[in-house]
């Protein structure tokens, strides 16, 4: 320290004005290096009473008396009753509501499970004429939408919450400004299927006579219904009887995937592969350019390119009516066949084609063909023509014809809505409940002339792409909120009740529009609808039926049943051949062809956020969470890329980058992409999810929307993973290659060999032998039966499951880590080779064995074996050290590698609303334990329990388990096995029936029937 | 041979300890069992319900409100409508009644002390025990002579799987019964 300074020497650096100044008092902070009291002697007397340690003892012991003095441990809180309970309510017990599924067009009918008043299970509606009780993956995993916390809660403006009252104060006023001005108000709808919502649009236009109504679907069955039109004179084309066809020819249709109600036609086609009592097989045959569910159930599979598909149903229609035809063709319809002299019939497919056109000349009356949706109107003239020359007559029905309420706008309408929209002559634009902003091909230029509109409203669950460029955003009840109805094909009309009240500050969507109709704001009530829709229903289905009832009971009963039936037989008109003769030739080319089809499970977008159907496993590639581009493996090696390389798709200059999936059995010139995917303006589970292949579409399409040929596919940098819950090892390694069937997982036979000698499957089997003395099952003895024949493998069962045991989504990171949560999966084994695949699926669940191998190794006992032959887990005892799961042979056990529901999407579904949806009869499971198929042991107690109360006994067919209820094809049998006359008995002892790795002699409790091909020959396959 | 402090430590402090703490351990944990059961438990209720009025003096059957009992899972707290089918003529006047009245009336709830629970991941059904003829005094003792209610058995799975394993003992009036399902998902799932 200086000493010499004074107040002259002015410093340069300095802290404060004081130090500038030399201030005594600072210069004495700088002397001392310690304040004065800081140095004194410690004296304990002058500090606190209270020491550091004093002070902890007594805030622990003041916590730990506050914490015994508060808490009552005894205190088991409170229990609520009902003020007034209602009738029908009992705490406790399920109620079940018959309503109409709104999932996708077919309206099927469902049974929506309530507990307490909240939704918790959707089931097929037994009472339904077209589903009869089962209901598909969509319609199941649909509650999920219901709890989706990402739904919209209340209406906005420009993205700020506005009241009701105020938008319909602002709405009414412009839309009656248009009718001053002259300008159009568009509304664009998706798919309508209610009759009572197309009465609301009519008056709507009644009330603004400057409307115009515009609907657009994404996939739809405008090819198929116009080229009906055409060739019939009715837009209504009937169902197919595939339950009384023998041949089956499917070209690039998946009827038993995703096209029509696939609910009712794989019922249908499931009732000819029956193997008790009968043999009676249909023989489908698929020719088809992807690989569908259809394509995995064929007996005969050609791969053919879609674009192909014109020549071949030329040339079966000039090779069959050389035989002679039911339908008399003139000379130039003649002269238009025969020039498709067959290039077919030499082609490497030759053997399976003359088997086609021999079944399709033996069978004629009972062999139909059925195209697919995508496929242009041209072919399906050809096959109408060519169902006419085989005298197919019967195969239609003809009272159950699918309906078009409000016919989809051609491309024109829709170009001429742009059109005007650009030019400021669309004064509003209603968004119904759709989202053509996604769904629309971008050279339409919708988004853009849609920003040129000044009031564009959307009505909508979620947030959407379409919603997100308009201005007003008004929620709308989910349909288990709603009312409805239904009348997609004749003679059934069903009706929609809601279930719930709106869980958020939502309108039914016909309310809104009532309201505006009304033109009164002030009008609005919540009951606006269901008056209007009991109107409608006492105006039209109440006379058209004509009951003994009165009305309040008809509509009482009709609400209970869920569907109203009367006969609506339409007759079949005459074939008009000018179609056929008139029709353009497609020709057939050889480039690379985009074939675009819709996804299985998330639609077209509409369940992107929906976390079960993304992680619902794809039928036939078992990826989760994408799509992809399915190459052929030889255009796979011609590019040189593998699965998860990505490529670059180009049509028409416009491109898409995707990762492609090598797909064993595609058509070499066929790349197949699935859409629905890719959206961008969704929820939190949907967000950026995939790959938009809509991108791919254009408005000017050659003969199909779906299909574009002149494609060009090159392998770009990058990969991306998919995530697969199966994996891909290629069919030609030798040490994997047919594993499935040297080690007898897969048995399968034919239909010849099994006439011959039913039992061919255990000829030359060892009778196994136990070193223990085997338990004694003397009750009951639960089991399960699975029908090869039957199963499609189209998901419902895994959803079914997933819904009924509160079964997490995972992810998919989770899911690429192999740690997906589905008690019940799919396998899909390859046999054959690469071009030609022959596939066989098997439902793989827990196998409930007598001698299970997982319950031995547990250290806790937490895997037991109960006395009616079930594998327990019990969830508070396990400690998981997952030995159970490594010894299982089957590998069906699950584990909570984290508690999945907190772990998903920063705890997307971990929250009081999506809670709402969990079976409170099954425990939710956390992070740590083991978990795996229970055979729904809830539904066994509730039918033990009911059989008590009402002094009865037990019956297995008491006990139906979630995947059994929701499987179509009644392909899953289950029941008691110490029941002699019990259906699942039976077919234990069946000759086709098998248990996979019956060697290691653990004895599975669920037997697996071998599946039968109706093949022309009777070796074995493979 | 002389004696150390070790010896004196190991032979006789060391096992007197252990003594005093493995004694007060188990007579604590004997003693406060039935506690920690909550045996005994028997808190104030909102409104002042007589079991011993009901049923005992007036003998109207457990049924009457706890319907479903025979039918369902639950017996079910009877909701207020119940209360006031007589109610809404007999004691009137009295307080109780009038606070009862009141509930109704504002459409509120309510709030009852919950006596009995089994655990979420227990699944016990009421119907199935009762159609097997189990009365009810069986677990919830003779209701009809309390004035409030109290737990008088535990409800542990002790208590059950000791009834399923000796229902002849705990329920001598029955003459034919059959032992209990044992297994785990008879009541876990």
């Amino acid at each position: 320290m200086s000493d010499s300074l004074n107040s002259s020497d002015k410093k340069e650096l300095w802290k404060s004005l004081q130090d500038y100044n030399n201030d005594p008092e600072s210069l004495k902070f700088k002397h001392n290096e310690f304040l004065e009291e800081v140095t004194e002697k410690f004296d304990p007397e002058k500090i606190s009473g209270i020491s550091r340690r004093k002070f902890l003892a007594l805030l622990s012991a003041s916590a730990a008396l506050t914490a015994t003095a508060c808490t009552n441990y005894r205190n088991k809180g409170e229990i609520i009753p009902y003020n007034n309970r209602p009738e029908e309510v009992f705490p406790g017990t399920a109620n079940y509501y018959a309503s109409t599924c709104n999932g996708c067009g077919q309206a099927c009918g469902i049974l929506i499970k309530t507990r307490e008043g909240r939704p918790i299970k959707i089931d097929g509606n037994p009472d339904h004429p077209i589903n009869q009780g089962k209901i598909c993956a969509k319609g199941q995993a649909g509650i999920l939408n219901l709890y989706d916390p990402e739904r919209l809660h209340n209406p906005l403006y420009n993205s700020k919450i506005v009241s009701w009252k105020k938008i319909d104060d602002e709405i009414i006023p412009s839309l009656n400004e248009t009718l001053t001005n002259g300008n159009e108000i568009a509304v664009v709808t998706g798919l309508i299927t209610s009759p009572t919502t197309k009465k609301v649009l009519d008056d709507f236009v009644v009330k603004y006579p400057n409307t115009k109504i515009y609907s657009h679907t994404l996939l739809n069955d405008e090819q198929r219904r116009n080229a009906w039109y055409e060739c019939y004179g009715t837009y209504d084309y009937p169902a197919v009887k595939f339950d009384e066809a023998n041949i089956i020819l499917a070209l690039d249709a998946d009827f038993l995937g995703n096209e029509g109600n696939y609910i009712e036609n794989m019922r249908k086609y499931a009732a000819k592969r029956e193997v008790v009592g009968k043999t009676d097989f249909n023989r489908l045959y698929v020719a088809e350019g992807r690989m569908s569910t259809t394509g995995m159930m064929a007996d005969y599979r050609i791969s053919l390119s879609p674009t192909k598909q014109y020549q071949f149903v030329m040339t079966l229609i000039n090779e069959l009516i050389k035989n002679g035809s039911a339908f008399s063709l003139d000379a130039s319809a003649r002269s238009k066949v025969e020039k498709f002299q067959s290039s077919f019939l030499n082609s490497s497919e030759k053997e399976k084609i003359s088997h086609l056109i021999n079944d399709l000349n033996a069978n004629r009356g009972k062999a139909i063909i059925y195209a697919g949706d995508t496929l242009p109107k041209e072919v399906h003239i050809s096959v109408n023509l060519l169902n006419e020359v085989l005298g197919n007559i019967e195969l239609y029905d003809y009272s159950s014809a699918s309906k078009s309420l409000v016919k989809q706008s051609t491309q024109q309408e829709v170009s001429k809505l742009v059109d005007s929209m650009k030019n400021g002559k669309v004064g509003v634009v209603v968004q119904f409940d759709c989202n053509p902003v996604f769904s629309l091909p971008e050279d339409y230029g919708y988004l853009s002339a849609l920003k040129k509109v000044k009031t564009v409203i959307s009505l909508t669950e979620a947030e959407n792409e379409s919603s997100a460029a308009g201005n007003y955003t008004l929620p709308i009840n989910h349909p288990f909120e709603s009312w409805g109805d239904a009348n997609v094909r004749s003679g059934v009309y069903s009706l929609q009740q809601p279930v719930i009240s709106p869980i958020f500050n939502t309108r039914q969507k016909e309310s809104i529009l009532l309201t505006w109709i009304s033109g009164d704001s002030n009008s609005y009530q919540e009951n606006f609808y269901h008056q209007y829709l009991m109107n409608n229903f006492n105006a039209t289905i109440y006379t058209k039926k004509n009951p003994l009832a009165d009305t309040k009971t008809f509509w009482y009963s009709a609400l209970n049943d869920g569907v109203v039936l009367f006969n609506e037989l339409s007759q079949r008109a005459k074939f008009n051949l000018n179609a056929f003769s008139a029709s353009k030739e497609i020709s057939s080319v050889t480039d690379y062809t985009v074939h675009l089809t819709e996804s299985y499970f998330i639609g077209d977008g509409k369940f992107s956020n929906n976390g079960w159907l993304q992680e619902t496993p794809h039928p036939v590639s078992k990826v989760t969470w994408d799509n992809y581009a399915s190459i052929s493996p030889k255009l796979a090696k011609q590019l040189s890329v593998e699965m998860n390389d990505v490529v670059e798709v180009k049509v028409n200059g416009k491109s898409l980058t995707l990762p492609v999936l090598v797909q064993p059995g595609v058509d070499h010139n066929t790349i197949n992409i699935e859409f629905g995917y890719g959206r961008t303006v969704v929820g939190n589970v949907g967000k950026d999810i995939g790959f938009n292949a809509i991108t791919l579409m254009s408005k000017n399409y050659s003969s199909s929307p779906f299909i574009y040929e002149n494609v060009s596919i090159k392998k770009v940098n990058g990969t991306h993973k998919l995530a697969s819950t199966q994996e891909h090892h290629s069919l030609d390694d030798t040490f994997v290659k047919d594993i499935h069937r040297t080690r007898k997982i897969i048995q399968e036979g034919t239909v010849e060999k099994y006439k011959k000698e039913s039992n061919f499957l255990h000829e030359g089997k060892e009778k196994l032998f136990s070193i223990t003395n085997e338990h004694q099952y003397t009750g009951h003895k639960w089991a399960m039966a699975i029908d090869l024949n039957k199963c499609t493998s189209c998901g419902g069962c895994v959803t079914a499951c997933n819904v009924e045991n509160n079964v997490p989504v995972v992810g998919k990171d989770q899911v690429l880590n192999g740690r997906e949560m589905q008690w019940m999966r799919i396998d899909r084994y390859y046999s054959g080779t690469p071009d030609e695949p022959i596939i066989s699926n098997q439902p793989m669940l827990c196998q409930h064995c007598d001698n299970a191998p997982c319950e031995n190794v547990c250290p806790v006992n937490a895997t037991n074996h109960s006395p009616d032959g079930l594998n327990q887990m019990v969830y508070n005892r396990c400690v998981g050290t997952r030995y159970c799961s490594n010894n299982c042979p089957y590998k069906v056990r699950r584990f909570n590698f984290f508690n999945f529901r907190d772990h998903f999407a920063d705890a997307y579904y971990e929250n009081d609303l999506t809670s709402l949806v969990h079976n409170p009869e099954v425990t939710v499971r956390s992070r740590g334990v083991m978990e795996k198929c229970t055979f729904c042991v809830q539904r066994i107690m509730e039918a033990r329990s009911n059989a008590i109360r009402d002094g009865k006994e037990l019956k297995g067919t008491d006990v139906v388990t979630a995947c059994q209820q929701a499987c179509p094809t009644t392909a899953i049998t289950f029941g008691d096995a110490n029941d002699p006359d019990s259906l699942v008995s039976k077919l234990r002892e069946h000759d086709l029936s098998y248990h996979v790795l019956e060697e290691l002699n653990v004895k599975p409790n669920v037997t697996y029937i071998a599946k039968l091909r109706n093949t022309h020959h009777s070796q074995e396959i493979l | 041979m002389k004696r150390t402090v070790l010896d004196y430590a190991l032979k006789i402090r060391l096992p007197l300890t252990l003594f005093v703490v493995v004694v007060s351990f188990m007579l604590t944990f004997y003693i406060s069992r039935p506690e920690r059961d909550s045996v005994g438990y028997a808190p104030e209720q909102p409104i002042k319900f007589s079991h011993k009025l009901h049923a005992g003096q007036m003998t109207i059957d457990c049924q009457y409100c706890h319907i479903g009992v025979a039918k369902e899972r639950h017996a079910i707290i009877p909701s207020v409508n119940i209360c006031m089918n007589c109610h809404t003529v007999a004691r009137k006047d009295k307080p109780e009644i009038i606070k009862l009245t009141r509930y109704y009336e504002t459409g509120v709830p309510i709030p009852w002390k919950r006596i009995y629970k089994v655990p979420e991941y227990a699944y016990f059904n009421h119907s199935v025990h009762v159609n097997k003829q189990i009365d009810c005094v069986s677990c919830h003792g003779n209701v009809k002579e309390m004035e409030v209610v109290k737990e008088v058995k535990p409800f542990t799975m002790t208590a059950c799987l000791d009834c399923h394993r000796n229902p002849h003992d705990n329920l001598p009036y029955l003459q034919k019964v059959n032992i209990g399902p044992e297994n785990c998902s008879a009541c876990h799932r």
